[in-house]
């Protein structure tokens, strides 16, 4: 077959459990060109070098045909683009605004800070599950798990959670249609939850005006910087990115955590005993299963030579994160899962200006939430390999991981 | 414990101070500051600070006693 349909056969379900035979025939050409005219890049150097380079826009508005948009695209109904998809300047503006209520320099410690609730709240929804044999780790932890836990970061009161688990469902269906399923109609109802959470988060923000809380949505909205020039629908779209962007990565990173420790019984054995090693297996995860297999939003805003080939300007372009992760010229192996791998710098994250702005919190969410997982379950077996997955060939996982178990432990 | 970050290679990205604030700090925006020997307290968070390092700069030597060092990783090593 020819790399022209590498994206189609990508896409094509039926190959979702397994797409890296596809990525290793994409590594095979620096710069694939589809059908379509997208651009695929699925070599560790060429898309590290992209991901740095300035000519390379995340805005969608620099694409020369609006109808080549990659198909996970959006239309935001006339908002402003969140600033995971805005170039620099506007980006790196707002980026360095949020960030100032999440991380260094100006708030060092509110990860490590949420990260001493976190254990409560596994506690808690892994205790829920006692007096069972059989588990769904997708729909009874690793997906109610991290929309907790964003719900919490940003000051979402508890009473509310149910709302925006309801919410988190629907924008997960909406990229997420099943086959039979009208996806125009699932792509509606995603966007009318978003809004309806926008419309929840300024009532959340109006209440902290003048009135602050330790919680995220406070630090934005009663930042002197906010003042200068930010409009309020902007910390309202970038508010509900970060509820987006941080809960269905994260529920695939833990769900292939499970998945992958059930495949390789040593390692997890090896865990148990070890847990300290854990942050270190979370790296190798996101290097082997990342959530994210590729960012489908760049475009070059000028012809850009990669590898010996010219990436037009204006053309889609595709950037294989989960392909770079198993190029066996940069990883010795790379097909094994391997936690003690040396040198692991992986591409989970992307990389560059849009590096993921969540990764800490992400990381610690996922160390501490196996930890636990593989701690607590007795005798854990996957009750089905493969699993059933979800349709979404970009955040790839399962939709279902059924795992069957002895008991549970105290 | 012991800790040493190459900063030739760090790139002040800061993913070791959300992880472990009390033994990283950022000055301005990008110059990295730490505590070389840190209480033992902090084993754990030093630990995911290490591992979340985009770069690997941060080297950790732990005592004796760290609890990383069971039979699994003596047979690995
Ligand atoms: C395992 C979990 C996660 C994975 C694998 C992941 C992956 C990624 C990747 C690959 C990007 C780069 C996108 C691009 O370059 O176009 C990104 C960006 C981003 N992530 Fe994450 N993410 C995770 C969790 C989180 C969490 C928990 C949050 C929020 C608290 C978050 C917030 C963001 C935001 C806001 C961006 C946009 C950054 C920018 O454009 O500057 N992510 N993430
Ligand atoms: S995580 Fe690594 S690169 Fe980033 S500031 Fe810390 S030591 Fe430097």
């Amino acid at each position: 077959m020819t790399t022209e349909t590498l994206l189609r056969r990508i896409t094509d379900y039926g190959n979702r459990a397994d797409p890296y035979p596809l990525y290793e025939e994409l590594r095979a050409t620096p710069v694939a060109r589809q059908e379509d005219g997208t651009r695929l890049v699925g070599t560790y150097r060429e898309i590290l070098h992209l991901l740095h380079d300035p000519r390379i826009s995340s805005d969608l508005r620099n694409r020369r045909h609006r109808e080549r948009a990659a198909p996970d695209d959006e239309d935001d109904q006339g908002l402003p683009p969140a600033f995971l998809k805005l170039d620099p300047p506007a980006h790196d503006r707002m980026r360095r605004l949020f960030m100032r209520h999440f991380g260094p320099p100006h708030s060092p410690r509110r990860v490590s800070a949420l990260g001493e609730e976190l254990p409560g709240i596994i506690t808690g929804l892994v205790d829920g599950l006692a007096g069972r044999n059989r588990i769904d780790v997708v729909d009874d932890f690793a997906y109610p798990f991290p929309v907790t836990v964003i719900c919490r970061l940003l000051g979402v009161p508890r009473e509310d959670e149910p709302r925006f688990h309801v919410w988190a469902d629907a924008v997960v269906a909406s990229i997420d249609p099943g086959p039979e399923e009208n996806p125009g109609e699932r792509r509606r109802a995603g966007q009318q939850a978003k809004a309806e959470m926008g419309l929840y988060m300024s009532g959340l923000m109006a209440d902290r005006r003048g009135s602050p809380r330790d919680d995220m949505l406070s630090g934005l909205v009663n930042d002197d910087i906010a003042d200068s020039g930010v409009e309020p629908v902007e910390l309202v779209t970038n508010s509900v990115l970060l509820f987006v962007a941080g809960h269905e990565t994260t529920v695939n990173l833990i769900a292939n955590g499970m998945l992958t420790l059930l495949r390789n019984p040593e390692v997890l054995a090896d865990l148990r005993a070890a847990p300290a090693a854990m942050p270190q297996a979370v790296e190798e995860l996101l290097r082997f299963e990342p959530p994210v297999h590729m960012l489908t939003q760049r475009t070059p805003l000028t012809d850009v030579e990669i590898a010996g080939v010219v990436i037009p300007e204006g053309v889609p372009l595709s950037l294989v994160l989960a392909s770079g992760n198993r190029d066996p010229q940069r990883f010795t192996d790379p097909d094994r899962f391997d936690p003690w791998r040396p040198d692991n710098q992986h591409l989970g994250f992307g990389g560059g200006v849009h590096g993921c702005f969540g990764a800490p919190l992400a990381r610690l969410e996922a160390q501490l939430a196996l930890t636990e997982l593989i701690r607590r379950l007795d005798s854990p077996r996957l009750a089905a390999d493969p699993p059933e997955y979800r349709r979404n060939p970009v955040l790839r996982g399962p939709r279902r991981l059924l795992v069957d178990f002895d008991g549970m432990r105290p | 414990m012991r800790l040493m970050v190459d900063l030739n290679r760090c790139q002040g990205y800061g993913q070791c101070v959300f992880l472990a604030p009390e033994v990283f700090s950022l000055h301005g925006e990008e110059a990295l500051l730490y505590d070389a020997a840190p209480d033992e307290g902090q084993i754990e968070r030093v630990r995911r600070a290490a591992a979340a390092c985009p770069v690997q700069a941060i080297l950790v030597e732990e005592g004796p006693r760290a609890g990383l060092d069971t039979e699994a990783d003596r047979d690995r090593a």
